[in-house]
């Protein structure tokens, strides 16, 4: 008998893939119904004004338009802060940013809602506005909110704090400027809004359904249960549709209680890219000190994030930034301030890495720049500064489980790069050079999350035995529904075209928290093995009966139940026909729940996550002297995954980071003036194309287990993080400068070649 | 009212009329109209490439083209590649290869693609020019391209 290979790791389609390659997927804008309306929203222009009188007479009056909605008609709490109330749906007296709503309007036609939505112009008195986020600070800066514009502080102390009196031979100060970047997922935010008598359905393109349902739930004034979220395909998220959706989709919720009839909401790339969050800007301060035979002393971090006009999950990011900003190094003094400011610019919210990119960035530029002070190789460098099971603490004092991964992934992303053999594509002219981005990564949510990492599963078993898999967290193009579908058919022995699992609906299981921090497959994977084994305990004694042998000798494989150990086997499906028969129930749900940590926020000591993972990229550039490109000839990516639950979704993950990553590294510029973004287009804000992307090798380490099922451990982000340090590394070593800003365009790379540019006296 | 025209046009092998307004653009003509909402919309500028569809076997961004120009053309869109069922070449590889995460550029990437193959263009920096048109922003391109290979393989 041939042995039936275990989906685990393995390659086979993923469920989703053939109904999108054919155009039978069916995203929000893809769904109408008889009746539906259009939404618009009309937003501010500015990004500090009062606002004096806000008229929207006229607009009733426009052709096709059947609702405007105020602030005053709004049923519930006008308020869609998602942790602290500070954010109006509908803005009354002030706007703080380019994009504060003002009115939502329904029409027959989207022409005749956006018509009507951009005619609406209240009389606004401009007010000083705040731009810089350290100047935010200032106690003269005007302040968006109470008396000042802090946020709120984070810190890591360990050791000795104060560097004045450590002795180091080499410290190197650096500044760091750091910019952010839009999620540019293909389909722009939309949602469908369905109200029916007391209750209402949000169709939406979104990470988290739970989000949108305690929004909807706020501002209708209606009980949670009354209001269904089901996520519709998703074309795209990377934390774009994390918190951000819950305020379109409370926006066509009042719009549909309004007008009794289901209204869409579909955002224009242009909108998208206006008003939606955008990854934190930030500001680094490093002092950083390493004795004479290279081993660091201490690392003194300064970070401001500039959070734009209201806190939205910004306490969120900085508190993953906050313990982040050292990196898999074994530091003995350590002090980091996380510093959150509020400022007129651009909503910043939650994007793939949340505040670990750009601390990553400036961590592993500032130990080149010590390396080169040193005369060390920076390979060297980081070896002899790592974590290692002899010294297994991070910088919050909580020991490592494979502290080795560090140094493995490091040994194998340079082993693989220097191994790469295709031809480099840049001209022969151009400048070469290879940089290195080494990351620990804290997997899952934070401790100051906790509460929200609860995660619900149910299965049930068909007569047929195949099987029906609904969990809370949500497939957005990453993988999730075949990383389930994986999990089930491996824990059943079935084949996974056995399992269907369909889309998150807020009615058919519990609250599972956001699809965020790599944990959609962690958590969903383990309350889908909670309801596996819940459900044996009524399957096993049916299969022992057939098979005549005790419950618990009971194994299933190869779509069998059987004895195990080798014994006789019955096919699963007579088992699931007997329990048909017999009527047992067939349903069963699970659950997920990690362990509480410890972790002192004052002094950032304890157990932020509950465990890591380590990731290492290293990067081949090719930087034209004179014009300041960068080609990314090559990108070695190692890591520290646990165990593959899927292989191609875990290469892709990786590949896919990588290059969005680039984007971020080398053309993704938010230009700003005065709040609002000049550049609103994929003509002007450039994300990486085919012609860009470079070959990358990807290593997938399986030597240490993780908390997920299987042993897996998330690999979203962490495929993210390391790319942009490796290449600011590696155009650093190419024309032998510092840069210290993100991204490094062409300006500001022939900027910093400065006199030793060819046109130096043209540049000037 | 607007002013409507007809338009007579062959969407993936069968002529159909339709009365649209005469500021129609195809993407619209071919989603409301026709009802084909495999064909995607994701800047509405012709920066994206999500609406890509054949016009005469030409890959266009379908937002970007008047309707009323195609009088008489033939469109192809993703569901057209469909023949008696069995998916194309370059839809069944997109899948086998995993070029498709999110989906919502698949079925632009997938007609760019497949005029790719059919001019016989196998030579990979030609392919990542060609393909620049047709942003994706999940996968790093790579596995598309593997799917163009493996697609071209097929094909022969």
């Amino acid at each position: 008998m041939t042995e039936i290979q275990s989906p685990l790791g393995g390659t086979h389609r993923r469920p989703d893939a053939m109904a999108k390659a054919t155009g039978q997927t069916r995203y929000v804008g893809d769904l109408a119904l008889p009746g539906m309306l259009h939404a618009a929203i009309a937003v501010s222009d500015r990004a500090s004004a009062r606002v004096l009188d806000l008229d929207v007479a006229s607009a009733r009056r426009m052709p096709g338009v059947e609702a405007v909605v105020t602030a005053e008609d709004i049923p519930g709490e006008n308020q869609v802060g998602v942790i602290f109330p500070d954010q109006p749906l509908l803005v009354t007296d002030r706007v703080r940013m380019v994009g504060d709503r003002l009115a939502l309007v329904a029409a027959r036609t989207p022409e005749e809602a956006w018509d009507a939505a951009r005619a609406i112009s209240p009389a606004y008195e401009d007010q000083l506005g705040v731009f810089d986020p350290e100047k935010a600070l200032d106690e003269a800066s005007p302040t968006l909110h109470g008396n000042d514009n802090l946020l709120h502080t984070f810190q890591v102390l360990r050791g000795q704090t104060d560097p004045d009196h450590l002795d180091a031979e080499v410290i190197v100060k650096a500044h760091y400027e750091i910019g952010g970047q839009d999620h540019a997922y293909l389909e722009p935010q939309a949602c469908l809004a369905v109200p029916e008598g007391d209750r209402i359905t949000i169709s939406a393109s979104c990470q988290c359904p739970f989000y949108i349902q305690q929004a909807v739930a706020r501002v209708l004034a209606i009980p949670l249960a009354s209001v269904r979220v089901e996520q519709a395909p998703t074309g795209g998220a990377f934390g774009g549709k994390e918190d951000y959706p819950s305020e379109p989709a409370a926006c066509a919720a009042v719009l549909a209680w309004r007008t009794k009839r289901p209204v869409r909401l579909l955002y224009s790339r242009e909108f998208d890219l206006q008003v939606t969050t955008k990854r934190h800007a930030m500001v680094v301060h490093h002092r950083w000190g390493a004795d004479k035979d290279g081993r660091l002393v201490f690392a003194e971090v300064e970070a401001v994030l500039d959070c734009g006009a209201y806190a939205g999950l910004s306490t969120v990011v900085a508190e993953r930034a906050n313990v982040s900003a050292i990196g898999p190094y074994a530091v003995p003094n350590v002090m980091v301030r996380t510093r959150i400011a509020f400022t007129n610019n651009l909503f910043g919210g939650a994007y793939r890495g949340f505040g670990a990119p750009q601390v990553s960035f400036a961590a592993e530029a500032t130990m080149d720049t010590l390396a080169h002070r040193l005369g060390m190789d920076p390979l060297e460098f980081r070896r002899i500064n790592l974590v290692t099971p002899s010294d297994p603490l991070t910088c919050t004092d909580q020991p490592l489980e494979a502290p080795q991964m560090a140094r493995a992934c490091l040994d194998r992303a340079v082993k693989d790069s220097e191994e790469h053999q295709t031809a480099m594509r840049a001209p022969d002219s151009w400048r070469r050079g290879r940089g290195i981005g080494l990351v620990l990564y804290g997997i899952n949510l934070h401790r100051g999350g906790q509460f929200l990492d609860r995660s619900s599963a149910v299965v049930i078993l068909q007569p047929d035995a195949s099987v029906i898999v609904r969990v809370g967290l949500t497939e957005m193009g990453q993988g999730n529904l075949t990383a389930v579908q994986t999990v089930t058919a491996t824990a059943l022995g079935i084949q996974p075209e056995k399992v269907q699992v369909w889309q998150p609906d807020t009615t058919t299981v519990a609250d599972s928290g956001p699809t965020v921090a790599s944990r959609g497959s962690h958590s969903s994977g383990r309350a889908v093995l909670d309801a596996i084994e819940r459900l044996r305990r009524r399957l096993d004694p049916i299969a022992a009966e057939l098979l005549s042998c005790r419950p618990e000798d009971v194994e299933l494989a190869e779509s069998c139940a059987r004895v195990s150990g080798g014994g006789p086997s019955v096919p699963l499906i007579d088992v699931t026909r007997e329990m048909a028969a017999r009527r047992i129930e067939t349903i069963s749900t699970g659950w997920y729940r990690p362990e509480p940590r410890e972790f002192d926020e004052a002094t950032g000591m304890g157990e932020p996550y509950a465990s890591y993972a380590m990731a290492c990229h290293v990067v081949d550039v090719a930087v034209d002297p004179d014009l300041g490109l960068v080609r990314v000839e090559h990108v070695a990516a190692a890591h520290d995954v646990g165990r593959v639950l899927h292989h191609t979704a875990a290469e892709g993950q990786v590949e896919g980071g990588v290059v969005q990553a680039m984007g971020w590294a080398l053309t993704e510029e938010l230009k700003l003036d005065q709040g609002r973004l000049l550049n609103p287009s994929f003509t002007d804000y450039l994300i990486p194309t085919s012609d860009d992307a470079p070959p990358v090798t990807v290593a997938l380490l399986e030597d240490a287990p993780g908390h997920g099922p299987f042993g897996s451990k998330g690999l979203g982000e962490p495929a993210f993080i390391p790319t942009a340090a490796a290449i600011r590394n590696a155009v650093c070593a190419a024309l032998d400068v510092e840069i210290n800003r993100l991204p490094l365009t062409p300006p500001v790379i022939v900027k910093a070649l400065a006199k030793n540019h060819r046109f130096k006296d043209l540049i000037e | 009212m607007p002013e409507t025209i007809v338009i007579h046009l062959t969407i993936n092998g069968t002529e159909r009329s339709f009365r649209t307004p005469a500021g129609r653009r195809l993407l619209d003509l071919i989603r409301d109209d026709a009802g084909l909402t495999g064909t995607k919309e994701g800047c509405g500028a012709g920066e994206c490439g999500a609406c890509t569809v054949l016009l005469d076997g030409r890959p266009v961004p379908s937002c970007l083209v008047l309707a009323a120009s195609c009088e008489g053309h033939k469109i192809t869109t993703v569901e057209g590649l469909v023949k008696g069922g069995s998916p194309h070449a370059v839809q069944e590889a997109m899948v086998e290869t995993g070029g498709v995460q999110c989906g919502f550029c698949t079925p632009g990437v997938i007609m760019t693609s497949v005029a790719l193959l059919r001019d016989s263009i196998d030579d990979r920096e030609e392919q990542a020019r060609r393909l620049a048109g047709n942003l994706c922003r999940c996968t790093g391109y790579k596995k598309i391209f593997q799917a163009l290979e493996v697609a071209g393989n097929t094909d022969d």
